[in-house]
């Protein structure tokens, strides 16, 4: 007859009471636990947040510095900004530009032209100049490179929107209108432009990017992938010719990139365009430099329209700013999860060893006689001491398995009570943000609650400890009862 | 004849009522040999119970001293206190106080766990002690399911687990009917007789306290009369009515066959 029998036995002796104590006991321990797991998932899931706000900001910061040499020329076309053309959007037809009759190749020089795409895919970047744009004579602008000072690289490029042109009746007028299914972008591919600017998408998932001296291949957007129903290592007719699939590019930075990025002669002769581009991209020396270099350009060819990455870096930053918020406001929130869930750990720690200490202190109470009748017999105040203490602690522990066995049902539920939704609320502002970014970023958004082998033995720790706390006074109440209580009546 | 077990000079007790003072002992003399049966007899309130606090080592005297095998217990700390009531001391309640989650083996090899006793050692003994009082067979009945008379011999058997010096009984026949009153007493008598154990019990019952050797009158906290028992008789073996020769054990003399 051990002491553990009687403490099991002493705490079986009242069912219902053991019952309810164990159940209250149970869902404060569950909470104990929960919490903690929450928190933890919590914490997973805004570290994950920070790292993606924090590559993105590095990111974009990177462009950002691109970007700010960065000059765009084009002739009489409206600058289409951050307008992500949609590939069933339809496109004003400003095509009409002539193919070449006279136009010979000879002043292109690999090397001192360059392309002119603006910032790779991200930031649809891809789309400057796209649409309505006049095609150019590559060799007339030979002079930007050779006459202005602080230039770095010319990048000339060839952008042509291939669709079904459709014939649209409005007010009495007819429009024509393309309906865009892909845009071809022409980059001349030499080490020089390729290796040192950013003209190329930097978001391949699949097979590789173009290199210098690439012909007759192609780089998809995943949404091209989709139109020409093709993957990397297939083959594709792009008016009527063929091209090998040599890479996909992201969709993803700007949901509906459709450019597919090829060499700029075969992009040139593909669209009977030879000796034409669309786009010159300037890359002055430096930031400082940037402004001078385009009104020396506009100087030089008035009839350029001349755009400085000024406005692209406006949007960039404030695009910046808004990752810097969310992860911010992703760093506030779990401090506060982290506060509340401390307060409310304390409160169900506090709960626990009060439920002890008052449930052992009435089981004391009601068991005066039998106490005193136990020291009459030869009892020590010791041995009565550590017979409640067991009991506290059984009570404690048989308690702490219910916990387990609760949490381990309704953690979620219990942590999405009493924690803050802080994913939720970081996911929604900035996660949506991010999903742009970063398909990855959304998943975070889901807490994922897991009960650790280490939670549960702290949780069955933490069960003891409460336990032995809360019954110390109450045993050490018993152990001083008078053994003369034996003689009582009741 | 033989050298006392207990001796009580001077010992008064006065409880505390908030701040008056009731007095329930007041400078009691008494000295108990060893073997003697002793009961104490006295109206209500006259400090039988209080006296038998003082003798178990359950309370301390406010005054006098107690003197248990010639060593004044006291001055004794709680810490070496338990031991006496440990090993010199066996006590029966009027209500028994068995405890009613352990079943009556359980509750007899309770006081043998502070002796260290081996675990089939301590159930061993409980299984004689419960012979020794009838209830054989018995061994895993829950006091619940045992009547009273059961349930008191089970602590008797508790009270001598650790064969005690002296046992003290606080009214052991009280809740209990007159059968089974007689046969309570009877097994305290033979306890007596054959094992020598010293009894010092407590009882209303005049009828009770005949059957012992030593009858002490209590009144207003001091001992006012002494009586002998009939139980001087049996010791001797010896009929009271005709002098003829008796065993302890018989309820009438097996020669003139009237009841002892
Ligand atoms: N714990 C106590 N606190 C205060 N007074 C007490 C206490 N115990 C006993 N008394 C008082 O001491 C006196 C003697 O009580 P005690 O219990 O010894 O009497 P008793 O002879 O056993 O009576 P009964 O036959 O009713 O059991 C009574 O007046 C009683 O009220
Ligand atoms: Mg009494």
């Amino acid at each position: 007859m051990g002491v553990i029998t009687r403490a099991v036995r002493n705490i079986s002796r009242r069912k219902m009471r053991a019952l309810l104590v164990i159940i209250a006991l149970g869902f404060s321990l569950a909470i104990m636990i929960s919490i903690p797991a929450g928190v933890i998932a919590n914490q997973e899931s805004a570290l994950g947040l920070t790292e993606n706000l924090g590559s993105t900001i590095t990111e974009t910061q990177a462009t950002i510095n691109q970007t700010l040499t960065q000059i765009d020329c084009t002739i009489g076309s409206s600058f289409e900004g951050f307008g992500f053309a949609a590939p069933d959007q339809s496109v004003p037809s400003g095509f009409d530009f002539t193919p070449p009759d006279g136009g010979d190749g000879s002043g292109f020089t690999p090397g001192q032209f360059g392309n002119g795409t603006g910032a790779p895919g991200q930031f649809g970047g891809g789309a400057f100049g796209g649409g309505g744009t006049t095609a150019m004579n590559e060799t007339f602008y030979n002079d930007i490179n050779s006459t202005l000072d602080g230039v770095a690289a010319v990048v000339p490029t060839l952008e042509v929107s291939e669709g079904t042109e459709e014939e649209m009746e409005m007010m009495g007028r007819t429009f024509t209108t393309l309906s865009v299914d892909y845009v071809i972008e022409g980059i001349p591919l030499t080490s020089e432009i390729v290796d040192n600017y950013p003209v190329l998408p930097t978001d391949i998932v699949d097979g590789r990017n173009l290199q210098a001296g690439d012909s007759g291949v192609v780089l998809l957007s995943e949404n091209n992938t989709l139109f020409f129903n093709a993957e990397v290592g297939d083959t594709i007719e792009i008016l009527d010719e063929t091209f090998e699939v040599i890479g996909v590019y992201s969709s993803s930075g700007v949901e509906s990139t459709t450019t597919l990025y090829m060499n700029l002669s075969d992009a040139q002769s593909l669209t009977n365009n030879t000796g034409y581009i669309t786009t010159l991209t300037v890359f002055a020396e430096s930031s400082d430099v940037v402004t001078d270099v385009a009104t020396e350009i506009n100087d030089l060819h008035p009839e350029l329209t001349v755009t400085t990455g000024q406005e692209r870096l406006e949007q960039l930053e404030s695009l910046q700013s808004t990752y810097e918020t969310a992860l911010e406001e992703a760093e506030a929130s779990l401090s506060q999860t982290q506060s509340t869930a401390f307060q409310e750990v304390v409160v169900a720690v506090a709960a626990t060893s009060l439920i002890v200490l008052f449930v052992m202190l009435y089981t004391v109470r009601e068991r005066t006689k039998e106490i005193g009748t136990l020291k009459a017999i030869g009892f020590s105040n010791w041995t009565v001491m550590s017979q409640f203490m067991l009991e506290g602690v059984m009570l404690s522990l048989i308690a702490g398995v219910v916990g387990i066995a609760i949490a381990s049902l309704a953690a979620p539920t219990l942590s999405g009570l009493l924690l803050p939704t802080v994913s939720q609320q970081v996911s929604t502002f900035g996660g949506a943000r991010m999903a742009t970014t970063n398909p990855g970023a959304t998943s975070t958004a889901t807490t994922a609650i897991s009960l650790t082998p280490e939670l549960i033995l702290i949780a069955l720790g933490a069960a003891v400890l409460l336990g032995a706390l809360g019954s110390l006074y109450p045993a050490w109440r018993a152990s001083r009862t008078r053994p003369a209580e034996a003689m009582r009546y009741e | 004849m033989s050298k006392p077990l207990l001796t009580l000079e001077k010992v008064s007790k006065t409880y505390m009522l908030g701040k008056r003072e009731v007095p329930a002992l007041s400078n009691l003399d008494l000295q108990v040999n060893k073997g003697e049966f002793v009961s104490i007899m006295g109206p209500s309130g006259s400090g039988k119970t209080t006296l038998l606090n003082m003798l178990g080592c359950l309370d301390k005297p406010t005054s006098g001293t107690l003197l248990l095998s010639d060593v004044d217990v006291t001055k004794m700390p709680e810490k070496d206190l338990y031991k006496i009531r440990l090993n010199k001391i066996g006590f029966v309640f009027q209500t028994f106080n068995l405890l009613p989650y352990l079943n009556a083996r359980e509750n007899v090899e309770l006081p043998m766990e502070g002796k260290f006793t081996s675990k089939t050692g301590r159930k061993q003994r409980a299984s004689e002690l419960l012979g020794m009082v009838g209830l054989s067979g018995r061994e895993r009945h829950r006091p619940q399911r045992l009547s009273a008379g059961e349930q008191q011999r089970v602590s008797i058997a508790r009270a001598l687990a650790n064969d005690p010096a002296i046992i003290l009984a606080d009214e052991p026949t009280g809740n209990l009917d007159s059968k089974n009153k007689y046969e309570i007493v009877k097994l305290l008598a033979n306890l007596n007789i054959n094992q020598g154990t010293t009894i010092i019990m407590v009882t209303h019952d005049g009828q009770v306290a005949a059957q012992t050797e030593r009858m002490l009158f209590l009144s207003d906290g001091k001992i006012t009369r002494e009586k002998q028992g009939r139980h001087v008789a049996k010791k001797k073996y010896t009929c009271p009515h005709c002098e003829g020769k008796i065993a302890p054990g018989d309820e009438r003399c097996p020669s003139c066959k009237k009841k002892l």
